[in-house]
């Protein structure tokens, strides 16, 4: 089964990233867009646009029949979900499935076993992963008995959570019940679900994700990513592959990533996100993301594979098209994010019209951006504005590329991260490689920024 | 009624019909591959010796690489090679045990299907050809049933051969192939079922070209008569004395009720590449052809015919090509009737070539020629001429040729080059002039981007690397606008 | 013309190989500045997709309709009502309101009407066909312009049920 047309259901940066694809297949590309995205990049690139709905990402982004209404309007066989939003709602998907469409994704039952944060863990370990020492919290006595038994500090987490949202720092037993009053309340009002589970917290962590591609039988690993530039919780750096890891620890992490998915039958592109315990030199699994991520260029760079191309062979039913061992990676590629948010204020949103968007060209440099002189930054979603990937045959030679790259980056209009990445990408600690998980909010600090 | 499936050959087929064979690089079809992938083809024509040897002569590109990547880049369509089981790349005979080299490495660089031809249907020299395909590995080895007229290539003599090759279990299928365009609908009424009766299981696939218009018909006849894939091409290299054009003949067959599944909107993506590709490098596009009896006669194909031309034009003879036609028959006749299909069309136009121009017929004979006579292609469906054979091997060079020695095994050959090549670059060493190899190899990897519309702007820019022009250039067409400038404060480029 | 990430590295190469500081290329849909600075060797590029959105209509139903509504002149603010009836054109047309130029409209805002009610006119290849309501109720809402032309199933008239 062939597809040949695909409803984009999404916006910003990814939408514009896949349609890419599909004009390079020659699959036609429908842009389910709001009203606020339909004079978008995405929108003038796309072969046809459809309004899903007002700007307001629960009545258009998030509204399932909307979508699937826009699909079936424009004929589209298949919907292309991106990240965020709906791209891990399994009801999306099992709408998909009753209207006889295409989902660009794993199967329904995939992401159930890996949406739930706790039937993750479980999968994992029947993997034969291990989660960082933690588990699912109901009463305060219970999370009180956990933690003493994991050790303080602790996170609570959101069971319908994910991508870092809805996650609270406990660092003692006196702040547990207000810390988890205040969880389950978010969690319920942003997935709509109050559970919660905790986990040791773990202070010099480096968060360390494999991506892996399957088809429903085979598995096979796309290399390591270093997302440990985090400001809470949201990626502001990633690199590929994950340096200065010892190579027995990066070939077990490798291992675990397509056990685990194998376990799972995985069908499509994920993502085994992993918390290396850096002072005990393991690894816990933390969970499982089955969908195209930001981050994926930097992957693109070194292993040379079309990662949204290899999602709609998967959809169509194809085998994967390569063995492990055929899987070959050059070089090294780092990605910054550059977000429409004034980092000397909180790291305040900051929407508004880009006047001038100039961007680096060059060997080595790639730049995944819906920006241009005129577009908007609308306030109703997130600040992404576009994403900065360089590749260098070695990290030395990709950090060179970068600090040269972010110098000839230019946008006016609206307020930008640019700033943060320049004295990132000079920073020692990060030349050096291998930071934790705690190293930005060192980095923002001692700058003096206003703080996380 | 019928599930027909196409067969692509614009890659190669379409290319040496219409284009004088300059082949296409890498980045050429790389850039479409994933398209064509997406058609729902079969197959595509993608490669031969000859093509291999242009890949490297005239684009520096390693032609095995190009297999490579073409592969990965469409792994869902069977890439096809095609050849005579005689020779690779060069006009030499190899030795058997090279020729199973060859076809290691080209399916092992991702050729899946392969097309046995012999072209004096020569049943012993094409099984034992598919035989060696099949331990190589190839996925499905097709056998050729070249289309001539004479009398003694009838309905009978094509239904044998088709008994024979049928018999081997390293032959999967057949087909019908007319490089000279020459079936017609009312032949292919008989010629199609008597064959079909002697394949069994086995099915027929056709491939005829459109030299005299004459294919888009008996394509139709075809479908009716249980063939089951066509050969088809697309946008500008179809027509002409290339094959059918892809939409045309797939709309053709849905009209008459067949069913055929492909990707209409993909492949009018791959036709329209074609189209700015062609516009691009000044390349001219296929046209529908009149029906021309003439050609039943000397029965020439379309590159060959196109080659000759050129070759009259050099040495400022275009005038001569119609008393060229005319000899090609007279010449034909003479060798014995072999099917014009590589190298035969060649070797007779070069000689009919010669015989107008020279002083005398057979005056001057090539070594290809010389070759044929001494049956080094194989044996000759009806014999030679005595008269001419008598003139031709009493030549010195004759003799010379006779006495030459077998084609040697791979490991002897290798000894000739640096040890500890890869199998790869030994086989073009042993096949193409040094020079040509070392070039290749020096040139680096193939560009893998190509962009038909951007080739006047890259040409611009090349143009001005090389001369230094005004400090500002303003280029200004209906909907385009290029401007270029320097600032005064760079140094000047010296002239 | 498209232009991709690899035909601006392709013509970047060859421009790098130049004199030149800076090239500008337009066409109707994309516009390609690159630029290095004096005493650099470095490349900029600002750049603009031009083409305009091809919007399609969306799907009729209770969805809600966006600025690319099917219907012309159609207020975008306008939700589509849960519980109200849609008048929906059967076939492409110019709409129109009044049997004849200058009679009165058949129906207006607020018009009582019940199945049998013809609400307007769509005048298809020269013949004319009538609308009927295929409701009972008030009418709530016309969405569409005398003399506009519509499409098949697009919204003319939302009608508030109700006994008359």
């Amino acid at each position: 089964m062939t597809i040949r047309r695909i409803l984009i259901a999404n916006r910003g940066e990814i939408a514009v990233r896949v349609i890419r694809t599909c004009q390079r297949l020659g699959v036609e590309g429908v842009l389910a867009a709001s009203e606020a995205d339909l004079d978008s990049m995405a929108a003038r690139l796309a072969d046809e646009t459809i309004c899903i709905g007002p700007p307001n990402s629960a009545q258009s982004y998030l509204n399932i029949q909307a979508i699937v209404a826009a699909a079936a309007a424009s004929k589209a066989g298949a919907i292309h979900p991106g990240y965020g939003f709906l791209s891990e709602n399994p009801k999306l998907a099992e709408a998909c499935e009753r209207e006889g469409l295409i989902f660009i994704g794993p199967t329904v039952e995939q992401l159930y076993a890996v949406g739930d944060k706790l039937k993750a863990r479980a999968h994992a370990a029947a993997a034969g992963l291990s989660g960082v020492p933690g588990g699912k919290v109901v009463t305060l006595a219970e999370a009180q008995r956990l933690a003493g038994e994991v050790g303080w500090p602790i996170l609570i987490k959101a069971v319908g959570g994910g991508g870092g949202r809805g996650m609270k720092l406990v660092q003692n037993s006196t702040q547990l019940a207000l810390a988890m009053e205040m969880a389950a309340a978010e969690a319920q009002a942003s997935f709509g679900d109050p559970r919660l589970y905790l986990e040791r917290y773990i202070p010099h962590g480096r968060h360390i994700e494999v991506q892996v591609l399957g088809d429903g039988e085979n598995v096979i690993h796309l290399g390591t990513r270093d997302c440990s530039i985090q400001r809470r919780y949201q990626k502001l750096v990633e690199e590929a592959p994950a340096p200065n890891l010892n190579d027995t620890l990066r070939d077990a992490m490798h291992g675990a990533a397509v056990a685990f998915a194998r376990h799972l039958r995985f069908q499509g592109l994920g993502t085994v996100e992993m918390l290396v315990d850096c002072d005990r030199e393991t690894f816990y699994f933390l969970e499982m993301n089955a969908r195209i991520q930001v981050e994926h260029p930097v992957t693109e760079a070194i292993c040379g594979i079309d990662l949204v191309e290899e999602q709609i062979a998967i959809a169509e039913g194809r085998k994967l098209r390569w063995k492990q061992e055929q899987i070959v990676f050059s070089g090294h590629a780092i990605e910054c994010r550059i977000n429409a948010e004034d980092w000397l204020h909180e790291f305040r949103p900051s929407p508004g019209r880009v006047t001038r968007a100039v961007f680096p060209v060059g060997q080595g440099i790639r730049v995944d951006t819906h920006m241009q002189a005129g577009a908007t930054v609308p306030p109703f979603y997130d600040s992404l504005m576009g994403k900065l990937i360089v590749h260098g045959a070695d990290r030395q030679e990709a950090l060179q590329k970068v600090r040269r790259a972010l110098a000839r980056l230019e946008i006016a209009g609206v307020a930008t991260n640019l700033p943060m990445h320049v004295e990132l990408m000079d920073n020692d600690e990060f030349a050096r490689g291998a930071v934790n998980t705690g190293f930005l909010e060192r980095f923002l600090e001692n700058g003096n920024r206003a703080v996380v | 009624m019928a599930e027909i499936q196409l067969i692509d050959v614009s890659i190669r087929d379409g290319n040496q019909s219409l284009w004088g064979a300059m082949g296409f690089t890498t980045a050429q079809i790389l850039e479409i591959a994933p398209v064509m992938d997406r058609v729902g083809f079969r197959a595509l024509d993608f490669s031969s010796s000859t093509r291999m040897g242009i890949a490297v002569r005239s684009h520096k590109e390693n032609p095995w690489e190009v297999i490579r990547l073409t592969r990965a880049a469409m792994p869902n369509t069977m890439l096809q090679f095609i050849g005579t089981g005689l020779r690779f790349i060069s006009w030499e005979l190899q030795h058997p045990d090279f020729l199973q080299l060859v076809y290691d490495r080209l399916v092992a660089s991702g050729m899946s299907r392969f097309v046995v031809l012999d072209p004096m249907h020569d049943a012993e020299a094409l099984l034992e050809s598919a035989r060696m395909l099949k331990k190589a590995g190839a996925a499905e080895v097709i056998a050729a049933l070249t289309y001539t007229i004479s009398d003694i290539h009838d309905d009978v003599f094509y239904a044998n051969f088709a008994a024979r090759v049928s018999s081997s279990p390293h032959i999967d299928r057949a087909y019908v192939k007319d490089p000279s365009g020459l079936l017609t609908p009312d032949r292919a009424r008989t010629l199609i079922p008597a064959v079909r009766a002697q394949l069994g299981e086995k099915p027929l696939e056709l491939h005829s070209h459109c030299t005299i218009g004459l294919s888009a018909l008996s394509y139709l006849a075809a479908a009716e008569l249980g063939v089951s894939a066509l050969h088809v091409a697309c946008g500008p290299l179809a027509n002409g004395s290339s094959l059918p054009n892809a939409q045309r003949v797939a709309a053709n067959l849905c009209e008459l009720g067949h069913t055929v599944s492909i990707d209409d909107r993909a492949l009018a993506i791959v036709a329209d590449y074609f189209a700015r590709l062609a516009d691009a490098e000044n390349l001219p596009a296929g046209t529908p052809q009149d029906y021309d009896p003439s050609f039943l006669r000397h029965q020439v194909a379309g590159g060959v015919m196109t080659t000759t031309r050129r070759q009259l034009a050099e040495l400022g003879l275009e005038d001569k090509f119609p008393d060229v036609m005319r000899e090609v028959v007279q010449v034909r006749a003479e060798l014995g009737f072999p099917i014009m299909v590589t190298p035969f069309p060649q070797i007779v136009c070069t000689q009919a070539l010669y015989n107008i121009i020279g002083d005398e017929r057979y005056g001057n004979v090539s070594d290809q020629l010389i070759r044929y006579v001494l049956g080094k292609f194989g044996r000759p469906t009806v014999p030679v001429d005595a008269n001419i054979k008598d003139r031709i091997l009493s030549r010195p060079r004759a003799k010379e040729l006779a006495g030459e020695l077998p084609p040697m095994p791979p490991e002897e050959l290798r000894k000739k080059f640096k040890p500890g090549i890869s199998d790869d670059e030994f086989l073009l060493r042993a096949t193409m002039p040094a020079e040509e190899v070392d070039a290749m190899l020096a040139a680096g990897p193939a560009q893998r981007h190509y962009n038909p519309d951007l080739q006047p702007v890259l040409k611009l820019l090349r143009e001005l690397q090389k001369r230094p022009a005004a400090s500002d250039i303003v280029v200004e067409k209906p909907g385009f606008r290029l401007e270029l400038h320097s600032s005064s404060e760079r140094e000047p480029v010296n002239v | 013309m498209k232009f991709t990430n690899e035909d601006v590295q392709e013509i970047l190469q060859l421009v790098d190989a130049t004199k030149f500081d800076e090239l500008h290329i337009e066409t109707e849909n994309f516009k390609l500045t690159l630029r290095r600075n004096r005493g650099s060797r470095d490349w900029s590029q600002e750049s603009q997709v031009l083409s305009p959105p091809s919007l399609l209509k969306p799907s009729p139903g209770p969805i809600l309709t966006g600025r690319s509504a099917s219907a012309v002149g159609a207020d975008p603010s306008i939700l589509s009502r849960k519980g109200f009836t849609e008048v929906r054109a059967h076939l492409p047309g110019t709409f129109y309101r009044a049997p004849k130029p200058g009679a009165a409209p058949f129906v207006e805002i607020g018009s009582r009407v019940d199945a049998e009610s013809v609400v307007a006119i769509i005048e298809t290849m020269k013949l004319m066909n009538a609308v009927y309501a295929n409701a009972r109720g008030e009418i709530a809402e016309i969405c569409i312009q005398n003399a506009q032309f519509v499409e098949k199933d697009a919204v003319l008239m939302r009608i508030r049920p109700g006994a008359a």
